[in-house]
């Protein structure tokens, strides 16, 4: 027996510690992640080298849940309720209508090349049918540019709402293909209603309680983030049991309590996001090893063709007609269809049909899976390129190196960040007192050539000096604006070249910027001033959006709190 | 572009001083009337003035490029200034302007002229080149150094 318990020990150590060190490797091969422990798990499993059988769908059910809960929740506690300004409408769209079309266009196609009833094609195609942006994001991080905003928030919001939406159609088909002749449209619905109604209710309801008893408890401080975490199982397994979506209700609850002031925030949001590695590298294993690799391989063909008909064809139909409404750029929404990765929601789900006993179940564990494969395969690997070649990078505005949340005793909203100033800052030779900051916010730390210098010492700012600040929340954007003026001469000109010459004032009449330019405007816009111009052409604007008028164009420099800042005219180029 | 086709050795000039960004743009005006003389100094100082409504033509570390579209103008007419002392232009990194080019482009065939402009604001954006236009000793140097400039010295 304690043998027993020594060999998953021994393993499960042995297992995770290969993730974590494969976390260090590949980023630098831009494989992604996901499909690293993927393989890593299969390794160890049954066709592998770790020869370890493994094949308790109960038990992976169970671990996928919980870590699926967790990591909603988390990424509702990441998610800030700016980015809802310009993505929550598309990304409602995709999570709803998206994933439905996603579902009949795999779910038919299925059916036909599987030799399945419609049912079980459906099956299928709802599994697949929910995105996992994380692997994209972490794929995206760590470079000199970024995506415009308004792209990130539609991945962000969508990867976290549509889950629900695609457990609900499954456990929906999975409740027709258990009674086929009972089963009605009007209980589909009532489904639904009760389903997304109790978890959206009680997500509420719990995120606002936990919100508070964080507030009012008091707790030894490591505690706090346990504390979180079980109130998020709890409130997952309460609304499951009252028939709500417990996806839906934990990722609105990490929402609330990501965006409220809440304390302890910074220690919780640090705790669940090792948490939410954790159960991420630990689902994937378990689901590397659950699978039977020597099985895909009968099946690879058919897997295959289903997999790049759900790229090519599903998840693009399933974009254009749900942002359809939102009027989205072509290139824009060329991207989020090749963002529609598929991850660990479809593995967790193709379980379901096993431990309900549906008919076909094995086949379409194993369809699910290698479709899995296939997605965080091409697409993974190749998401930075597909951005560079949609032209839909702006470049990075910013030298901020580091931030780290604190917690004031009595007070939230407040960072510790540092910035490092580059060879040609404007702010070298100024001293650090004479540096543009307000009151709340102020300089704790000035690093010189590795050291922390005492306050006599600070002088005058030199190149290469990190400058920590504890700032206000709300005083980060500005921040980063006095701390990039004048960045190094390649990325001036890459900005420059995609931010515009000349700054325009927002206050300037319309008619004027034509005169100067020589551009013609519509009648209806000739009392307008530039900012009322670009608003009513572009309404819901993002940093690095533009506006063509004749030969010029006008650029979206700046934005704050979801108000217009800043505009420049480019100009055109040989 | 070449330069030389822009701009002329007599519509180059250093060492003035400043008080206001208006008198330099009168003076700029001036200067510019030498290369476009079928229009009135006047009418230029408008054009210029009326683009600086619209914004501050500083291009930051020390450079503006005040610009205007023009009836009457034949081709881009350039014009060139190097302030004794740096003057404060309102641009956005909030330091004073002591290298002025000023540009005036025809009313028509704009694209031609706008990248024209685009040039002048990309050759001044050479933080290498504006330190020598800031060391060169006198106007003939600072026109021969203008007309020498080629992209990524």
């Amino acid at each position: 027996m304690m043998d027993f318990v020594n060999q998953i020990l021994f393993a499960a150590g042995l297992l995770f510690l290969v993730s974590i060190l494969a976390t260090v490797i590949t980023p630098r091969l831009g494989v992604p992640l996901l499909f690293v422990f993927i393989i890593i798990g299969m390794i160890a499993g049954e066709d592998g080298p770790g020869n370890i059988h493994f094949a308790d769908f109960r038990l992976t059910n169970l671990a996928g849940t919980a870590a699926l809960a967790v990591i909603l929740f988390d990424g509702g506690m990441r998610t800030s309720f700016k980015t809802f300004r310009v993505g929550l409408g598309p990304a409602l769209s995709l999570a709803t209508v998206g994933v439905l079309i996603t579902m009949l266009v795999v779910g038919w196609l299925s059916s036909v090349v599987l030799d399945l009833p419609l049912a079980q094609g459906m099956l299928l195609g709802a599994i697949v049918s929910s995105t996992d942006a994380a692997a994209v994001f972490s794929l995206l991080s760590n470079r000199t540019v970024s995506l415009n905003s308004r792209v990130t928030s539609v991945l962000e919001i969508e990867s976290g709402t549509n889950d629900p939406m695609a457990v609900f159609l499954t456990l929906g088909v999975i409740a027709y293909l258990q009674s086929p002749d009972t089963f009605t449209a009007q209980q589909f619905l009532f489904l639904l209603v009760e389903h997304m109604g109790i978890g959206g209710v009680l997500g509420l309801a719990g995120g606002w309680l936990l919100a508070r008893a964080l507030n009012r408890l008091q707790l030894n401080e490591s505690l706090y983030p346990v504390f979180a975490l079980f109130s998020c199982f709890l409130l997952f397994g309460l609304t499951a049991l009252l028939g709500g979506s417990g996806f839906l209700a934990v990722y609105l609850a990490g929402l609330l309590v990501g965006n409220r002031k809440v304390r302890a925030l910074a220690s919780i949001r640090r705790f669940h996001d090792g948490i939410a590695w954790m159960a991420q590298i630990g689902m994937f294993l378990i689901l590397g090893l659950l699978v039977s690799p020597h099985k895909l391989l009968t099946i690879a063909l058919p897997a295959l063709l289903i997999g790049l008909v759900l790229i090519l064809a599903a998840r693009p139909l399933a974009v254009v007609i749900s942002l359809l409404p939102f009027r989205f750029p072509w290139r824009e929404q060329a991207f989020i269809s090749w963002v529609g990765l598929r991850g660990s929601v479809p593995i967790v789900l193709a379980t379901f049909p096993w431990i309900a006993g549906i008919e076909n179940a094995g086949l379409i564990f194993n369809i699910a899976f290698f479709i899995v494969l296939v997605s965080l395969l091409l697409q993974g690997w190749s998401v930075p390129l597909a951005a560079q070649m949609l032209k839909l990078y702006i470049p990075r505005t910013g030298a901020r190196v580091k931030r780290l949340e604190v917690d004031l005793p009595g007070q939230s909203g407040y960072e510790i960040v540092s910035y490092k100033l580059p060879v040609d800052s404007s702010h070298i030779g100024r001293r650090p007192k004479e540096l543009p900051i307000r009151d709340h916010s102020r300089i704790i730390a000035v690093t010189r050539s590795g050291h922390l210098l005492s306050y006599r010492e600070w002088g005058v700012l030199q190149a290469g000096d990190f400058v920590s600040l504890l700032v206000a929340e709300t005083d980060l954007e500005r921040l980063d604006t006095v701390f990039k003026a004048k960045r190094q001469r390649a990325d001036a000109a890459a900005s420059r070249q995609f931010f515009g010459e000349f700054e325009i004032s927002l206050e300037a009449a319309a008619k004027d910027l034509a005169e100067s330019y020589g551009v013609k405007l519509p009648e209806s816009t000739a009392e307008f001033n530039v900012g009322q111009l670009v608003l009513k052409f572009l309404p819901r604007p993002v940093v690095g959006d533009r506006l063509r008028l004749g030969h010029i164009e006008l650029v979206v420099r700046r934005m704050e709190g979801g108000e217009l800042r800043e505009i420049g005219v480019r100009l055109p180029r040989e | 572009m070449k330069l030389n086709e822009i701009l002329g050795a007599d519509r180059v000039v250093s060492g003035g001083t400043y008080t206001s960004k208006k008198k330099v743009l009168e003076d700029l005006a001036r200067l510019l009337n030498k290369g476009a003389s079928g229009v009135d100094a006047n009418d230029i100082l408008t054009s210029l003035s009326s683009r600086e409504k619209l914004g501050s033509t500083g291009l930051g570390h020390g450079v503006a490029i005040p610009h205007g579209r023009m009836g009457g103008v034949e081709g881009s007419v350039g014009a060139f200034m190097r302030l004794k002392h740096p003057l404060d232009y309102e641009a956005h990194d909030g330091l004073g302007v002591d290298l002025v080019f000023g540009l005036l482009v025809p009313q028509n065939a704009t694209e031609a002229h706008l990248k024209h402009l685009a040039a002048i604001a990309e050759m001044f954006s050479d933080e290498v080149f504006c330190k020598k236009l800031r060391e060169a000793g006198d106007d003939a140097s600072l026109f021969a150094l203008l007309n020498s400039f080629k992209p990524g010295n």
